[in-house]
């Protein structure tokens, strides 16, 4: 039955189930009994044990320091106590306990929370000398890094303690710090002597510590093994290395450049990197006399050179080119400061222009040449009279600026004070307008610019006034003069300077010939003043006398005739008469009469010209001219002999005699060399009225016919009818046309000859 | 939830099969028979585990239990009596665990000394419904509740240690 079956088993199953709780609990120690156990021992304090972290586990002490120990070794000889602590799974407090029981032992230290083993030294000790055999230096810090331990354990325990048994290499002597290798040392100063030697221009230590990639410090230390071949400028970082080829090559350059130059330029040096160029120089250059100039130095040798130039130049009396014997690199102004120590001892022998210096002789030369130019010119303003006008009004200026400085009111004073010396920046506040004045007047004859400049801020009316210094020559004049030798010499460029310095000098000299010029002719002119009175006296005199004896001869003449021949000796002697009077009259009131013969015309101008005490009587004299009548002249004359001072000597009868006897042999000679047919006529009837008359006849080629007529009854028939026919071919000649002309003048030709021989026997005859 | 160590005991209870009440006659037999296989293994496995804490059997017709169980406390161990009927809606409710001895000394308790179960109990309970059994019951309801309330009602000095003469060693 399955039911009973069923039930039965489960009865049985909770037998089973009695039987299973009834069972004895299996006698083991479970974990917690464990526990109980112990906890309940060690507060008895019958065990000493430690509890693992998870408080799963019991340590005794001495399995601690062994579990450490263990630990410590399988680390390699170094543990971080904190690392053991989770590693052993115990309280760092009880590590940290134990830890000072194992460091109590020397194998063992501890050091900054590492248990650290000696033979982990040891074995640090090792590496270390490997790497330092491959860098060849190493340093503390560098380790410390490495290690992550302190510098001072690296530093005492390890390289120290086993330098020279582990560590085979050096300590740095400066730098405790530093090890390195022999071989190392060796190499890098190697290295930095082939770097020393490989340079050439001075270097930063900076760059050639990069580039071989050294220590500053070391490459410092070894530098002064090497016996490098070159200096340092410095100790610092920043210290420049000089090899000594370049310092040498340097001076070479220097002293070579100088010996076959004989200057220095300060660019150059700069750019030879010599910072400081002047200290430099006077270093390298003990013994030379140098010259600092501002851009460059210069030497003895080219002093030398410039004075024996110029003394070859003042010797040789030309000039000298300074810029063709300096040095191109001189600026204008060294130029000028050299120029100016040159020429302070020769500055009288010579004349600077630009950068030219001339000896004075070339630039006189110069002068001399302009020198005939400048005495035309002085000779030629003189005679003009520019200059006497100009020396007359320089003295009325004078006059008048002493006039206007008395009478000018003091406000006007005080503003031109004031306007002088804020336009010329002159000091003396206590100067007088008047003495300013005088000054400026002086500049005038100076330098005529000068006297511009500073006449621009004079009060206008002065500057009108003394303007015009008077300029007798040129600069143009000179240039045209000296052009041509400049030009030769290549200097034309230089043309306009000398030709205003020669100008003003010139124009002194000229001025000064032309005011001797005028002094003189001042003179000359008084003295001749005396003997022009005489002369003109005499002259007039003489001419008097001829009128006088013409006056004579045609009183012969029949009466009708006689107003004729008055006419005619009043208009060409009487005129003569009237040009010595107006010359005489000119010369004393200065007027200029150049001309020895007067036209009608220059007679009245300067009859015009005249003071009034001369002018009436000569235009009396003038106007009795055109009267025909001799006694109105002759008491004309004898008014201008006496206005003239002059006086009319007596007639000599015997002179008169003398004077006819001369007339007549002046005629016949005259008409000897006569081939004019009308004049010989005029001369031959002349002549034979003086022969017959012993009188003179003056008389005009028309009144011939009437002086032939005179003579009919004097003269043979024959000869009359010669006179006449030749006086008839004479009225035809000079009508006749240009055809019968020639025929007339042939028959001329031939009548000449007899008219000659006529005269020639008449005087024979009688 | 329930804390590891329970979870860790219950897994290794086997889970029941059947789902029969007392009514179910043939059926109640073999979930019978499956209750005591799991009680007898859940007791094994306290025995190894040196944790054995109850001691139950049941009547003929296994509806009705009782037993004693006990807690060790500051090694002394306090000893309860326990019973408890299955219920007819059996396995659907789940058994109310009686410890009379306790009654009125706790809240934590209704009149007759039932235990209060977590509030845990009930849903894991339903959600087992045919595979949980009194085993589970007990591990997973008395055990819990004696671990909470024992070292309490100790403390308050509510329960006393008695000693008992031959039981307890």
């Amino acid at each position: 039955m399955p039911p009973s079956t069923d039930w039965d088993e489960i009865k049985r199953l909770a037998a089973d189930f009695q039987k299973a709780q009834l069972s004895s609990t299996t006698q083991r120690l479970s974990e917690r009994n464990c526990v109980e156990i112990v906890t309940k021992l060690i507060e008895l304090k019958l065990i000493d044990v430690i509890f693992t972290t998870d408080g799963k586990e019991y340590l005794t002490s001495q399995q601690l320091l062994k579990e450490i120990k263990d630990e410590l070794y399988v680390h390699g000889g170094r543990i971080n106590t904190v690392d053991l602590a989770k590693e052993l799974n115990v309280d760092l407090n009880q590590i940290n306990a134990s830890v000072a029981e194992i460091v109590k032992g020397k194998e063992v230290q501890l050091v900054s929370g590492y248990l650290i083993a000696q033979y982990y030294l040891e074995k640090i000790a090792r590496e270390i000398n490997e790497k330092l055999q491959l860098q060849g230096q190493i340093t503390v810090g560098e380790l410390t890094l490495q290690y992550d331990l302190p510098a001072e354990l690296l530093q005492h325990n390890i390289l120290e303690k086993y330098l020279g048994k582990i560590i085979i290499g050096k300590q740095d002597s400066s730098d405790p710090r530093i090890f390195y290798t022999e071989e190392y040392i060796t190499r890098t100063k190697a290295k930095i002597r082939g770097a020393l030697t490989g340079l050439l221009k001075p270097t930063p230590v900076t760059v050639i510590i990069n580039h071989c990639n050294l220590a500053d410090r070391l490459f410092m230390n070894l530098f002064d093994q090497i016996n490098a071949p070159g200096v340092l400028t410095g100790r610092q970082a920043g210290a420049l290395y000089v090899p000594s080829c370049y310092s040498k090559s340097q001076n070479d350059w220097v002293i070579n450049f100088f010996k076959q130059n004989n200057y220095l330029e300060y660019d150059a040096l700069s750019r030879l990197g010599i910072s400081d160029p002047k200290g430099y120089v006077k270093r390298i250059l003990v013994n030379e006399d140098l010259t600092f100039l501002s851009s460059c130095v210069i030497g003895s040798q080219i002093k030398l050179q410039l004075d024996t130039a110029l003394e070859d130049c003042i010797l040789s009396k030309s000039y000298m080119d300074v810029v063709s014997l300096l040095p191109s690199v001189l600026s204008d102004s060294d130029i000028i400061n050299v120029l100016d120590e040159l020429l302070k001892n020769n500055s009288k022998s010579t004349i600077l222009f630009e950068n030219t210096v001339f000896s004075n002789h070339f630039i006189e030369n110069l002068k001399q040449n302009c020198m005939l130019m400048a005495e035309k010119k002085a000779e030629a303003v003189v005679k003009s009279g520019k200059y006497q006008q100009f020396y007359l009004e320089k003295q009325i200026n004078k006059a008048t600026e002493m006039s206007q400085t008395t009478y000018i009111d003091h406000k006007a004073e005080r503003r031109e004070e004031r306007r002088r010396k804020a336009a010329s920046g002159k000091g003396g506040g206590g100067t007088q307008g008047r003495e300013t004045k005088t000054k400026a007047v002086k500049k005038h004859t100076k330098s005529k610019q000068a006297a511009h400049d500073s006449d621009s801020d004079e009060s206008p009316n002065m500057s009108k006034k003394n303007k015009a210094d008077l300029e007798i020559i040129t600069t143009e004049d000179v240039e045209t003069i000296i052009k041509e030798t400049l030009e030769n010499e290549g200097l034309d460029d230089l043309l306009t300077p000398i030709s205003e310095y020669i100008q003003r000098s010139l124009n002194q000299s000229a001025l000064a010939l032309a005011k001797e010029i005028a002094d003189k002719l001042i003179q000359d002119t008084s003295q001749n003043r005396k003997q022009t009175h005489s002369f003109a006296q005499d002259k007039i005199n003489i001419l008097i006398n001829d009128i006088k004896l013409y006056e004579k001869g045609f009183k012969l003449m029949p009466s009708d005739q006689q107003p004729q021949f008055i006419k005619y000796l009043l208009k060409s002697l009487g005129g003569d008469i009237l040009a010595e009077f107006c010359k005489y009259a000119g010369n004393q009131c200065n007027l200029s009469v150049q001309v020895d013969t007067l036209t009608i015309e220059q007679r009245n101008k300067i009859i015009n010209d005249l003071p009034d005490e001369y002018k009436k009587t000569l235009v009396a004299l003038n106007a009795t001219l055109s009267d025909q009548n001799m006694e109105l002249f002759y008491q004309a004359v004898d008014v201008c002999l006496s206005e003239c001072g002059m006086i009319l000597k007596k007639v000599d009868k015997k002179k008169d005699k003398l004077l006819i006897q001369n007339h007549r042999e002046k005629l016949i000679s005259e008409l000897e060399v006569c081939d004019e047919p009308a004049l010989c006529l005029h001369i031959a009837v002349l002549a034979i009225f003086t022969i017959l008359t012993q009188n003179m006849l003056h008389a005009s080629g028309r009144q011939v016919p009437i002086v032939i007529s005179f003579l009919k009854t004097q003269i043979k028939e024959e000869d009359f009818q010669r006179l006449q026919y030749y006086h008839e071919l004479v009225a035809k000649f000079l009508t006749s046309s240009a055809e019968e002309k020639v025929d007339v003048e042939d028959k001329l030709k031939v009548e000449l000859p007899a008219l000659k021989n006529m005269v020639q026997e008449i005087k024979k005859y009688k | 939830m329930v804390d590891e160590s329970t979870r860790k005991t219950l897994s290794s209870i086997p889970l029941l099969q059947t789902k029969a009440g007392p009514r179910d006659k043939e059926l109640w037999v073999a979930r019978l028979k499956e209750e005591y296989q799991a009680l007898i293994k859940y007791v094994q496995n306290n025995k190894a585990a040196d944790n054995d804490w109850f001691r139950l059997e049941s009547d003929k017709t296994g509806t009705r239990w009782f037993g004693k169980c006990w807690y060790v406390h500051n090694l002394l161990k306090y000893e309860f009596d326990l019973e408890f009927d299955i219920p007819i809606t059996y396995p659907t409710t789940a058994p109310e665990l009686a410890l009379p001895g306790l009654d009125g000394k706790t809240a934590k308790m209704y009149r007759g000394g039932k235990i209060c179960l977590t509030d845990h109990f009930k849903p894991l309970w339903a959600r087992n419904v045919p595979k949980f059994g009194i085993a589970h019951a007990m591990a997973l309801g008395l055990g819990p509740w004696l671990a909470v309330e024992i070292p309490d009602l100790i403390e308050k000095g509510v329960i006393t240690y008695q000693e008992k003469t031959d039981e307890a060693k």
